[in-house]
């Protein structure tokens, strides 16, 4: 009873907080189709890391981005400057445009400060953003689905193989794997030697 | 057979005093040691404020709080650029270079900002006062710019007036323009602090053409006079001496801590380290006469402790026993063990320069800005002599050269302020009515001034008494541009903007000259041009490219000074007619004399954690423990162990030391190694207006430790005679970490006879002949483990240490401390023994107390592969990684403190409170932006320790897997490493046996201290090999 009421399977899953703007991936992502990748723009420079590191990088060079980042301001009035320009709701967006101040989203997936999570190292390897954060392209409200919690990071480390697929299907949301999942990332898991560590210091340092 | 076992025969096991010992209390095994000792936490067992049943109620009372408040989400939002900066990732540190001036020596810096604030410094590898290194005081400037006690606003006293703003100052400036170029600046008077600014160079030339009758002093405590006036004493022009310490094969250093505190002292540091490599092509000797010991002086491979006022005769008879034996070597004298130690010592020394001189060897004499210029002097002539010029010493020239000294500038200002001829002073930087010599009474003048400006980062002793206080900016946060000791031209580029509206100095000159532009950039880039356009007549294109290249890197190439061909312009005997003749022979039993007589001599040291005291309020600085005394947070009377006895006092004695009419109370600490009948004291403590770390009296924070400078005088600004000592009857605990963590194997008898085992050298002839010997310190029965040993696939990450080259300059400590947010204690937990560095240095003596060698070793987490730590967690919050590490999960600490009771090599650091609880408060908030964002804070009950920088080994790994290579060599550095002047420590993977740290473990002289416990350490210790003069070599000193 009290580890069911603490674990994060209860307290985090399910986290749907309203954000300054009712932005909706459903309709961004689900209808209009519009890619990960034009708003949460360094995803590309780490989907791409592989090949441009084959080029030749100088020795101490800064890894790829841990983090993901949030579209500024300026990515959504690319748009929004036409489109729904006078909308209520986009309000918030327009004083951000006009002040330079950011927009105060909410933030949905959060880890303990005492966990260093890497995007870089996750998608480099090919872990879909589906496998973590769900079907966002289908979410109204962003929510968390997965628990997030360590018991859920090591089952992947232990057994990456059905989570795995090819770089260029990284941000797709309905992606299926040709053949079984687990063969195709045994592929996968072979070629990219693939190792997921339990250590520790893997993520708490 | 141990190396040191002949000799420590001789010294005698059988005898009660051990070879080797950290302190006097070690030595004669008293009480408040063996305490230290056979306790893990000392004070845990003493009956604290609260029971332990009342702990368990408290403790019962904040889990149920806990838990209530700990189900729900807690909100916390994303702020996302509205337009992001280019080339701006979230989350990606970057790295700037810049450069950092510390009187006439400037450091180049590579600064790691993180989202846009700067958190950890390192040194700049092209630079060549730095390569890569830089000392602990460029590690803490962090601190002090996030420091929350750093003055915040204008303030104008006159008007009782805070919360001024730049353009009321502007206006009130500008009214006074008015006046000064009605006057032509008569009474206008700018102290500034010396630097290297060519930008603040011809801001001053523009300042006084604007007000022909205005006046620039420049002053700071520690100047760099006497070495100046020596070089305008020996070649009739001011000139500047360029050491090039790894070609010589033997040194000379009078008085000299050329290792530690010169403009150079980090390039020196590496060159020297670069031949103490026992396994080079050759190895130098240092010899160290001085009057307290120095980390130059423990580098030593002979010392002699002498007054710091008899160096000069010192001076005079090496220079003429060289020039006698280099006209007539047969007739050199030998040492022979019958004469006096000061006698032998320069028999040998002397004998070591003309031999090397005869086979045309270049030697290196250095004196020490304590000596006066006729030392100086004669310096250059024993270098001239011994044919060193343009080989170990080359001349450049002094951009000060024809500065006054700052004895000179501090006296004629507070002269014509006396006289009331000063109406506006303005103060660039400085603290003169703190660090000013006391007869120059500079609060009392500063009163008859009618208006007086001081710019500073804090709002310290001077600012609460000048009529204006401003806001200076600090070197992250301001352009400017610097020239190092060698002339190295680099640009200083600001890393953020300034937090609290501050300017520099070259603005508030601008603004003072009424120049139309006063930005710092703009500034710069015209003293740039003009440096260019010195240079080559290019178009414009090509500076421009040029300024991008120089902020960039962090130096203009090629600008070094040139080298002068610079002419002796007097005769050695005119020197040496300046020196009083005393019969050398004669020294050492005057010295013992005199710890009977009243003449004690006092000698002004540099603090090598606040300098001159303007680090006073530096939290890392304070609790960073001296090189050689141990001590934190406090500055003492230091005396040799045989003056103490003369005088009746112990470490911890309060005496009054008198010197003309002035006097301070301070404590004293017997310093094993203290020349006899010299007293040395540093200055830089006793501050009252630090702010709330280095003691603020206005706000009820006592100063730390104690002002000497109110004994310090114009014509005694080194050190003086005839101070008289006093014992007070009081004592006071000082806060010294010597004893604390010592290694205990097997009891203490039995400890002090095996300290060997730790630390072990041997000298290079020993060496020579028996390679293998420092794996023959300690035999022990084959080895077998109770426990599966562990398997490792991939990287072994290992660390080796040489303990050669360690020169125990506490650079890594500080390093680790801004790397891996370790916290301050405070003066109290450190006197508990809780103090939280990671890495520490153990200092250790050996031989006599009265004349001592030192040696040094670093010590950190060892990584054991057979931890007995990981064994009795039982939380499982400390485990073996498959790479060899011993992981800290700091979240699954619950604080039983086993593992530190199971490490035999005490490393390990318990949070007995909350450090950082400090955060939470609102005036503290900016100290949150220093954090390291790569390494988890650490809370109350909850143990920690060194890692080998984790958070750089992972970050090295990802970006390697994204290469698809392997981590190759160099490109994991820990950040002691890192930061190492003389790269003593080598990290890396031992799995890969072409690796820098595979090769060292692989070494004759590699060992693994405590290896008979067959906990199987990671880090390995090469063994120190030292270079001493056979014909020196006494019964008393272990070879």
């Amino acid at each position: 009873m009290l580890y069911y009421g603490g674990s994060p399977q209860t307290t985090d899953v399910g986290y749907a907080p309203e954000q300054p703007i009712p932005y909706s991936h459903a309709v961004h992502v689900g209808q209009l189709g519009m890619d990960c990748r034009y708003c949460h723009t360094n995803i590309e420079t780490l989907a791409t890391v592989p090949a441009s590191a084959a080029r030749g990088d100088s020795a101490g060079a800064m890894p790829p981005p841990a983090h993901i980042a949030l579209p500024t301001t300026e990515i959504c009035m690319n748009c929004h400057q036409r489109i729904a320009a006078d909308s209520k709701k986009l309000e918030p967006l327009r004083r951000s445009a006009a002040t330079g101040e950011p927009i105060r989203w909410v933030r949905v997936h959060d880890l303990p400060d005492y966990v260093y999570f890497d995007h870089s190292a996750h998608i480099a390897r090919g872990v879909g953003c589906v496998s973590c954060h769900g079907r966002v392209d289908q979410m109204d409200v962003v929510r968390q689905v997965a628990p997030l919690s360590m018991g859920w990071c090591l089952d992947c480390h232990r057994n990456p193989e059905p989570h795995l697929r090819p770089q260029e299907y990284i941000t797709r949301m309905d992606w299926t794997p040709g053949q079984s999942a687990a063969v195709q990332g045994a592929l996968l898991k072979a070629k990219l030697k693939i190792q997921p560590s339990t250590d520790c210091s893997t993520c708490h340092r | 057979m141990s190396p040191l076992e002949p000799n420590s025969g001789e010294q005698g096991f059988d005898s009660q005093a051990p070879p080797y010992w950290r302190s006097l209390e070690e030595r004669d095994a008293s009480p408040q040691f063996r305490e230290w000792l056979e306790a893990e936490f000392p004070s845990a067992a003493e009956p604290g404020a609260l029971s332990r049943r009342r702990w368990l109620q408290l403790m019962g009372a904040s889990l149920a709080l806990a838990g209530v408040s700990g189900c729900r989400w807690k909100k916390s939002e994303i702020l996302p650029f509205a337009r992001r900066p280019a080339g701006r990732v979230p989350g990606v540190p970057e790295q700037f270079a810049t450069a950092m001036e510390l009187g006439e020596g400037a450091l180049g810096l590579l600064v790691t900002s993180y989202d846009g604030r700067p958190i950890k410094i390192e040194g700049n590898p092209s630079h060549p006062q730095s390569l890569g290194a830089t000392d602990a005081l460029a590690q803490a400037a962090v601190l002090e710019l996030y420091d929350p006690d750093r003055s915040q606003g204008l303030i104008e006293h006159a008007a009782q007036a805070e919360g001024r703003t730049w353009d009321d100052f502007r206006r009130f400036l500008a009214s006074q323009r008015q006046a000064w170029k009605s006057s032509g600046g008569q009474g206008l008077c700018v102290l500034a602090q010396p630097g290297t600014s060519p930008t603040l160079a011809w801001l001053r030339e523009a300042l006084l053409a604007q007000y022909p009758q205005a006046q620039w002093f420049e002053y700071e405590p520690l100047a760099w006079d006497n070495p100046r006036q020596g070089a305008r004493l020996a070649f009739g022009r001011p000139v500047r001496s360029q050491l090039v310490v790894d070609q010589a094969a033997v040194i000379a250093a009078l008085d000299s801590d050329f290792l530690a505190w010169h403009p150079a002292a980090v390039r020196h540091a590496r060159d020297f380290a670069t031949r103490r490599d026992a396994d080079g092509p050759w190895m130098n000797r240092l010899y160290v006469v001085e009057s307290t010991l120095t980390v130059t002086g423990a580098a030593a491979d002979h010392r002699l402790a002498l007054r710091a006022g008899y160096v000069a005769a010192f001076a005079r008879a090496l220079f003429e026993r060289v020039r006698q034996g280099l006209a007539q070597p047969a007739a050199m004298p030998l040492p022979s063990a019958g004469q006096p130690k000061a006698e032998r010592f320069l028999a040998a020394l002397a004998g070591d320069l003309v031999e090397a001189a005869r086979q045309g060897r270049p030697t290196l004499v250095i004196a020490g800005p304590h000596q006066p210029p006729e030392v100086h002097a004669l310096v250059h002539h024993l270098n001239h002599l011994l044919g060193n010029a343009g080989k170990t010493v080359w001349y450049s020239e002094d951009p000060r050269g024809t500065a006054l000294s700052a004895v000179e500038a501090i006296g004629q200002v507070a002269d014509q302020m006396h006289a009331g001829q000063v109406h506006t002073l303005v103060l660039l930087g400085g603290n003169p009515v703190y660090d000013a010599p006391a007869d120059c009474r500079f609060a009392e003048a500063l009163r008859r001034v009618a208006t007086s400006i001081h710019l500073s980062l804090y709002y310290n002793e001077t600012s609460r008494r000048t009529t204006w206080h401003l806001p200076q900016s600090h070197f992250l946060e301001s352009w400017g541009d610097v020239r190092s000791w060698d002339g190295t031209y680099s640009v200083v580029q600001p890393l953020i903007e300034p937090l609290y509206g501050g300017r520099s100095a070259i603005e508030l000159t601008a603004m003072l000259a009424g120049l139309p532009t006063t930005a710092g950039l703009e500034l710069v880039r015209q003293t740039f041009g003009r440096l260019v356009s010195d240079r080559r007549a290019g178009p414009q294109a090509d500076a421009e490219s040029l300024w991008r290249k120089t902020v960039q890197e962090g130096l203009l190439p090629e600008s070094r000074f040139p080298a002068l061909d610079v002419q002796l312009a007097s005769s050695a005997d005119e020197i040496l007619a300046r020196i009083a003749p005393v019969a050398f022979s004669g020294m050492a039993s005057r010295a013992e004399a005199a710890d009977r007589a009243p003449g004690l001599e006092l000698v002004f040291c540099r603090d090598s954690s606040l300098h001159d005291g303007r680090w006073a309020n530096n939290g890392w600085l304070q609790e960073t423990p001296d090189p050689v005394t141990k001590l934190t947070w406090d500055n003492a009377a230091w005396v040799s162990p045989a003056t103490a006895k003369a005088l009746g006092v112990k470490t911890g004695s309060v005496v009054r030391l008198a010197l003309g009419h002035q006097a301070v109370e301070i404590p004293v600490y017997v310093l094993p190694g203290q020349a006899a009948g010299s007293i040395a004291v540093a200055l830089g403590y006793g501050r009252t207006a630090a702010g709330r770390v280095g003691g603020d009296t206005a706000e009820g924070v006592q100063p730390v430790g104690t002002d000497v400078y109110m004994l310090r005088t114009r014509a005694a600004m080194h050190f003086a005679s005839g101070v008289v000592v006093e014992a007070t009857g009081r004592h006071v605990e000082l806060a010294t970490t010597q004893d604390h963590h010592a290694i205990d194997t097997v009891g203490l008898r039995g400890r002090a006879e095996r300290l060997g085992e730790l630390v072990r050298q041997a000298t290079l002839r020993y060496y020579r002949q028996h390679p293998h010997f420092a794996q023959h310190v300690v035999h022990h029965p084959p080895l077998e483990s109770l426990w599966q040993e562990p398997m490792y696939e991939g990287y072994r990450w290992g660390m080796a240490i040489d303990l050669s080259k360690c020169i125990g300059c506490n650079a890594c400590m500080v390093a680790c401390q801004a790397e891996n947010n370790v916290p301050v204690v405070g003066k109290e937990q450190v006197l508990r023994g809780r103090e939280m560095h990671w890495i520490r240095v153990d200092r250790y003596f050996q031989g006599p107390v009265e004349d001592p060698q030192v040696a040094f070793q670093v010590v950190a987490c060892q990584q054991c592969e057979n931890a007995p730590c990981e064994q009795v967690c039982p939380v499982a919050a400390t485990v073996h990684s498959h790479e060899g590490l011993n992981d800290m999960v700091y979240n699954r600490c619950i604080g039983t403190r086993y593992c530190a009771n199971n490490c035999p090599y005490k490393v390990r650091r318990f949070n007995f409170f909350n450090y950082h609880k400090d955060l939470q408060s609102p005036e503290n908030e900016v100290l949150k932006l220093l954090y390291n964002p790569e390494v988890t804070v650490r809370s109350r009950g909850v143990m920690e320790k060194c890692t080998y920088c984790v958070q750089r080994i992972q970050a090295a790994k990802i970006a390697a897997r994204h290469r698809g290579q392997p981590v190759r060599d160099g490109q994991v550095r820990t950040a002691c490493q890192q930061v190492c002047p003389t790269s003593a420590i080598v990290f890396g993977d031992l799995g890969d046996p072409s690796s820098a740290v595979a090769r060292a473990a692989g070494s004759d002289r590699a060992y693994a201290m405590l290896a008979e416990l067959n906990v199987k350490p990671r880090t390995a210790y090469l063994a120190r090999i030292r270079n001493p003069n056979p014909l020196l070599e006494e019964p008393d000193t272990p070879s």
